[in-house]
């Protein structure tokens, strides 16, 4: 063996795994740790480990483009390009509408339920009530989207139930009716 | 007949998505940062260095994807993250020959996806730029804006922590 042997501590060569096998070692350096591997078990063991990691890394698939990608980018003719609109640009317009609908609906079925002569008969209850309750899953989903950051929890007390309690307040108001509102949101 | 554009959208959009897709880990999402990369691509081509132009591109989907990152930190999304790292691994097809060995390679596929989602930055990209998408070290240095020789620390130290997290897996 030669002197180079025991220059390098086990640590030493840990340290010096990945660069080894890169091939980034200045030679006199890779050359004491080859020595030092070929007489060292744990050590070999470690560059086992080293040269998995970089083979499994290499062997992760590289992900295929959508064709519709390049299709939203391109129009149909010519090969003329045409500006598209991003969906992350659009979660606050759909949540701005999804709130514009929640807001027509609880408030527009009570008015319509209110003005009705003959008051409204329970299966136009039951319709309005779970319309109002897609309206607010959907404002949950639409937020969930655009990454706003609202707890479904949040949402459920601060804005689901309040404005379902509201509707049931509304409605019970209609002689003749008792309402069951479920003080949760259900799903679209 | 296919213009510039077109040309060098075709050439790119595989290592935006892909490259996307690892830090996003969600494939819509790295499909509307692809969009966002080629639109902007599209803004600028006129007056882009085309010896440069994979590198910039590189640099800008990087910025898309750490851009949505940080509008998107919720327990929700992280959890929601860690599924579909799990979904990816799986995704991974084997070349190893018998089931026993294919179940070892599949655990250890699955832990190295998780152990490079959890890497900081810039290991991370760094990792994903070389050792997945093959591209260059000086490539990789123009991109994130080092000398290349400081993108070699950081990818050795960066597989340095993926063997060390790995190491139970590897042993079992």
């Amino acid at each position: 063996m030669s002197r180079f042997d025991d220059t390098l501590r086990c640590e030493e060569v840990l340290d010096l795994l990945e660069p080894y096998l890169d091939g980034d070692l200045p030679p006199d350096e890779a050359a004491q740790a080859a020595a030092h591997l070929e007489r060292c078990p744990a050590c070999a063991g470690e560059l086992d480990l080293a040269t998995a990691v970089q083979r499994e890394l290499r062997a992760l698939p590289q992900h295929d483009c959508p064709p519709e990608v390049l299709q939203k980018i391109h129009s149909a003719g010519a090969g003329e390009v045409v500006p598209f609109r991003s969906r992350l640009a659009g979660w606050p317009v759909r949540l701005s509408l999804a709130a514009a609908v929640l807001a027509l609906t609880v408030g527009g079925a009570a008015f319509f339920l209110q003005q009705r002569q003959d008051g409204p008969s329970p299966a136009e209850i039951a319709q309005a009530t779970e319309e109002a309750r897609f309206a607010l899953a959907y404002i949950g989903k639409v937020s969930r989207k655009a990454s706003l950051g609202l707890r479904d929890d949040v949402l459920r007390r601060r804005l689901v139930a309040p404005a379902t309690r509201s509707l049931a307040q509304t409605l019970e108001d209609i002689p003749g009716n008792e309402v069951p509102v479920r003080d949760t949101a259900g799903q679209p | 007949m296919a213009t510039a554009f077109e040309t060098t959208a075709e050439r790119y959009q595989r290592r935006i998505y892909s490259f996307a897709r690892y830090l996003l880990s969600d494939a819509e999402e790295a499909e509307d940062v692809t969009q966002e990369v080629l639109l902007r691509l599209w803004r600028h081509q006129r007056g882009l260095d085309e010896e440069r132009l994979g590198t910039w591109l590189l640099r800008v989907t990087r910025n898309a994807c750490y851009d949505l990152l940080r509008r998107r930190r919720s327990a929700v999304a992280l959890a929601t993250r860690e599924s579909l790292d799990a979904d990816e691994a799986r995704e991974v097809p084997s070349a190893e020959p018998d089931p026993e060995s294919r179940a070892q390679t599949s655990d250890f596929r699955r832990s190295l996806v998780r152990a490079l989602s959890g890497l900081g930055e810039p290991d991370k990209s760094i990792v994903l730029l070389r050792e997945v998408h093959g591209v260059s070290h000086r490539e990789i240095g123009e991109a994130l804006g080092m000398p290349e020789v400081t993108v070699r620390v950081h990818l050795h130290r960066a597989r340095r922590k993926l063997r060390e997290q790995l190491r139970e897996v590897y042993e079992r």
